[in-house]
């Protein structure tokens, strides 16, 4: 099953009983429980930019658009969609945020639930449902986008997506920390924030890491050096972002706290591919609210059945 | 009924008397009025919670209160028992290194900020009324304020609540980080109809190393605007980007609250920049070239906090000094893409002008976020009319323009007439659908948000008056 549009999508869901697997570019599809269903949703047809004006610093697109094409069409404005998600850029927007997946730049640049703005998607009752807006900032009504966002196609399948989108930062430089771990916790303590912190290797993990939104690899460390073609003692990689001044301030007090030494910024590109920390819909808290969230949406259990490990 | 709220309370927080109610009658939005049946003000967690169970053994519909400050009728109890939570202030817990504070509903949001600066910390979410309105109402709101053009709205800040359903049912929200729907999420903002706040874990923000503030000032109010859109989409993010009218400026610097503004201005813009000292003042002189660009006749810097506290008191306080216009003020709150905001202004005017009302444009430019206020003399019918059909082709321009009707100050009963307007009748159910998720008998601030006949399957609350009656 392959609709067209978003009408016939809600044809079909307001009449069929049967279980359905929901399906983006396909990439990440085993991050649950086995699905029991009937049917393949597909929703490739469902691509492409529908709106985008960039001085607003907001895009409108299908949910099928790829992470890629986003940051294509984004690029040449000197702005970026800061959903840079673990795994490859070959997802698509709607599974991103279907599954809330936040990447490494999440704690600076924002979680999928801080940058949808709106989306529209088709409940198992087959109602069309347009959530949010299009613009930065909206409290009408209750908030379905929050709702949706993360709730991995349980309660609705998204077909379009209101995004927020942040200026490229002038300047962009990526360290490698290879000092003490407490120096580092000095620095994220101080008036430099990075866009991004990832803390390598097993070492004894540092406050840093839950307060700071600072992403720990810890399982594993040893082949995430090789895959990353770093060095073993290498601790930390950072990603400063903001003005030069900015950026050249906060490089001068990381060389006074350590050894650090600059990178290429491709190896976020591998970082997202091969650091992504263990994330899945495998444990999910079926609460008494989130069976009754679960009924008002998708009363049939029609919508990939099974993945949440929920019983029939 | 009401002896038993009597003992769960106390007889002093019981109140009935229809003169004693007054207080009651509105929020901070005057032009509505409705008198509650009862006022009942719990002093912990647990008389809270017992009184929702005692409403709920009866089937009696309540409304929750913070301080009232709210500006679209959202806390009235029309008929209802009116929850007032101001007692419930407690800071439970203030972690400084993890920089998160987990406080009870009343607490006054500016409070936890002063509380918590003595670890360089505060609480980014900042609402005008911030000197006066709770957490919990600030929750329920999803308030915004001046700083959440860079920092975000509540919603951005809350990591936890514990909040009581309306049967009195206490359980934990939080944002489904670790495998689980948003409940937390779609709990903040949904104006006291899906339960009543009992605590909050909120996330605190340190203070930024430096500020800079300035005051942008045009002779042409579409200037301004144009301004706004140019910092913005040159990828500057100002911790805060305000815009004041002429008549806004005028009502300011004619009181109390003078700020020094320049009073012949079509418009200033209050721009405040932060960060790490190294690279502000550059910013700081982007953001000049960019208002002359665009426009500005002058441009004042504020970097001593003395001078900051002025220009920003006149914001801040400009509700307050339009008192000095007319007796009555309504606020409009809608949302407009930021490069529609010139085009926007100016159909405002020309609604304000054909409308025979005076316009004072005060508002979160950054964020598109427009509040049009109008003074007016509430005993004046012919003028009620006119402003309240100025309202609504502001309203219909702002959806025609791709924008919202409420970016910060919630639907409530005032938005009410708009929301069939903004959303299709299946999302309005879908909101029905999660709204029964929490509060199935509707009982929690009944006939907000959504309008009653959107919902297929609505029934109006019963009357607590009547529902009392038969059991005391
Ligand atoms: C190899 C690999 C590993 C990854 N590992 C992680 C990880 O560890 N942690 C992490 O957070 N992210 C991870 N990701 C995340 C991934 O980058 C994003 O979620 C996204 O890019 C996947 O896109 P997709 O279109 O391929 O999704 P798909 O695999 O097609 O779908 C993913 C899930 O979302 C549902 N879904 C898809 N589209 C919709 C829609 N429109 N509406 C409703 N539901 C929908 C599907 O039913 C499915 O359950 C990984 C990705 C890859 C490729
Ligand atoms: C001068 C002025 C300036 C303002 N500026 C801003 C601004 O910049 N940004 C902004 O967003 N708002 C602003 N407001 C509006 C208002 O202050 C906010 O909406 C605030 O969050 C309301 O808090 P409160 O405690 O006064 O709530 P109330 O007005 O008492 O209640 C508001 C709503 O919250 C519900 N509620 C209250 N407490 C609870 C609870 N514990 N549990 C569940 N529901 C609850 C009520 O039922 C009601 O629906 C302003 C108001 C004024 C008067």
């Amino acid at each position: 099953m392959a609709p067209n549009d978003t009408r016939e999508l809600a044809d079909f869901l307001s009449e069929t009983t049967d279980g359905l697997r929901i399906v983006g570019a396909g990439r990440w599809l085993d991050a649950g429980n086995p699905v029991r269903a009937m049917h393949t949703l597909r929703l490739e047809r469902f691509a492409g930019v529908r709106q985008y004006v960039p001085e607003d610093l907001t895009i409108s697109v299908g949910a099928a658009t790829t992470l890629a094409e986003l940051d294509n069409v984004t690029r040449p404005h000197g702005q970026w969609c800061p959903l840079l998600s673990w795994g490859d850029d070959s997802g698509t927007v709607g599974a991103t945020i279907a599954t809330a997946t936040a990447g490494p730049f999440a704690a600076s640049l924002g979680r999928p639930r801080d940058l949808v703005l709106g989306l529209e998607c088709v409940d198992g009752l087959g109602r069309v449902i347009n959530a949010g807006g299009q613009v930065v900032k909206n409290v009408a009504g209750f908030d379905l986008t929050r709702l949706m966002t993360g709730a991995w196609g349980s309660l609705g399948v998204i077909t379009r997506v209101h995004l927020r989108l942040r200026a490229r930062p002038a300047a962009d430089e990526t360290w490698v920390l290879h000092g003490d771990p407490a120096a580092l916790d000095a620095f994220l303590r101080g008036p430099h924030a990075p866009l991004a912190a990832l803390q390598l290797g097993s070492a004894a993990s540092t406050a840093s890491v839950a307060s700071f939104g600072a992403v720990a690899v810890a399982a594993g460390a040893d082949s995430v050096h090789r895959r990353l073609g770093l060095d073993p003692s290498a601790r930390w990689l950072l990603r400063l972002g903001g003005n030069a001044a900015d950026v050249n301030a906060a490089v001068k007090q990381l060389q006074q706290l350590g050894d650090c030494t600059q990178h290429d910024a491709n190896i976020w590109t591998l970082v997202r591919e091969h650091c992504a920390p263990p994330a899945s819909a495998t444990q999910w808290d079926w609460s008494p609210l989130a069976r009754r969230v679960k009924h008002q949406f998708d009363p049939r259990g029609i919508l990939n059945p099974g993945l949440l490990g929920e019983r029939a | 009924m009401i002896a038993d709220l009597r003992r769960i309370v106390g007889a002093a927080q019981v109140i009935e008397r229809p003169s004693a109610l007054l207080a009651y009658e509105s929020d901070a939005l005057p032009g509505y009025r409705r008198r509650p049946a009862l006022a009942v003000f719990p002093g912990s967690r647990e008389e809270t919670v017992a009184v929702l169970r005692r409403l709920a053994a009866d089937g009696i519909p309540f409304v929750a209160r913070g301080a009232g400050t709210g500006l679209s009728g959202g806390a009235l109890a029309d008929d209802c028992v009116l929850l007032g939570l101001h007692r419930l202030k407690r800071v439970l817990e203030i972690d400084p290194a993890g920089r998160t504070a987990t406080v009870e509903p009343g607490v006054v949001n500016a409070t936890l900020t002063r509380l918590v600066a003595p670890h360089g910390l505060h609480y980014a979410p900042d609402p005008s009324s911030q000197s006066a309105c709770t957490i919990g109402g600030n929750v329920a709101e999803n308030a915004g304020g001046p700083h959440c053009l860079k920092y975000g709205v509540t919603m951005n800040h809350v990591l936890r609540a514990t909040v009581a359903l309306p049967d009195g049912e206490v359980v934990t929200l939080d944002r489904g980080d670790t495998g689980g729907y948003d409940l937390l999420g779609a709990f903040i903002g949904s104006e006291g109809c899906f339960g009543v706040v009992l605590d909050v874990t909120l996330r605190l923000t340190p203070n930024p190393a430096a500020i800079i503030t300035l005051l942008a000032d045009f002779t042409r109010l579409g200037d301004a605007a144009a301004a706004t859109s140019a910092i913005v989409a040159a990828g500057v993010l100002p911790a805060a980007l305000e815009l004041m009218d002429h008549a806004t400026i005028d009502a300011v610097e004619r009181s109390i609250y003078a700020a020094g503004y320049p009073a012949d201005a079509a418009a200033v813009l209050l721009i405040e920049l932060d960060g790490a000292a190294e690279g502000l003042d550059g910013e700081a002189d982007r953001v000049e070239a960019l208002c002359r660009a665009s426009g500005a006749r002058g441009i004042r810097r504020a970097t001593d906090p003395a001078e900051r506290a002025r220009l920003w008191q006149g914001r801040k306080k400009a509700f307050g000094a339009m008192g000095r216009v007319s007796p009555h003020l309504v606020v409009q709150d809608a949302v407009v893409p930021r490069t529609q905001l010139a085009a926007l202004l100016e159909e405002i005017a020309a609604i304000g002008e054909r409308q025979r009302v005076r316009v004072c444009n005060v508002f979160h430019a950054g964020d598109g976020n427009l509040h049009p206020n109008i003074p007016y003399d509430a005993d004046d019918p012919d003028e009620v009319a006119r402003v309240h059909a100025a309202m609504r082709e502001i309203m219909e321009r702002c959806i025609a323009a791709g924008g919202t009707i409420t970016g910060e100050h919630g639907v409530g009963l005032d938005k009410l007439p708009y929301m069939e307007a903004l959303f299709t009748p299946p999302t309005l159910e879908a909101m029905c659908s999660l709204r029964e998720v929490f509060d199935p008998e509707r009982r929690a601030n009944p006939g907000k948000v959504v309008p009653v006949h959107a919902c297929k399957e609505w029934h109006a609350a019963p009357s607590a008056r009547a529902a009392g009656r038969t059991s005391t």
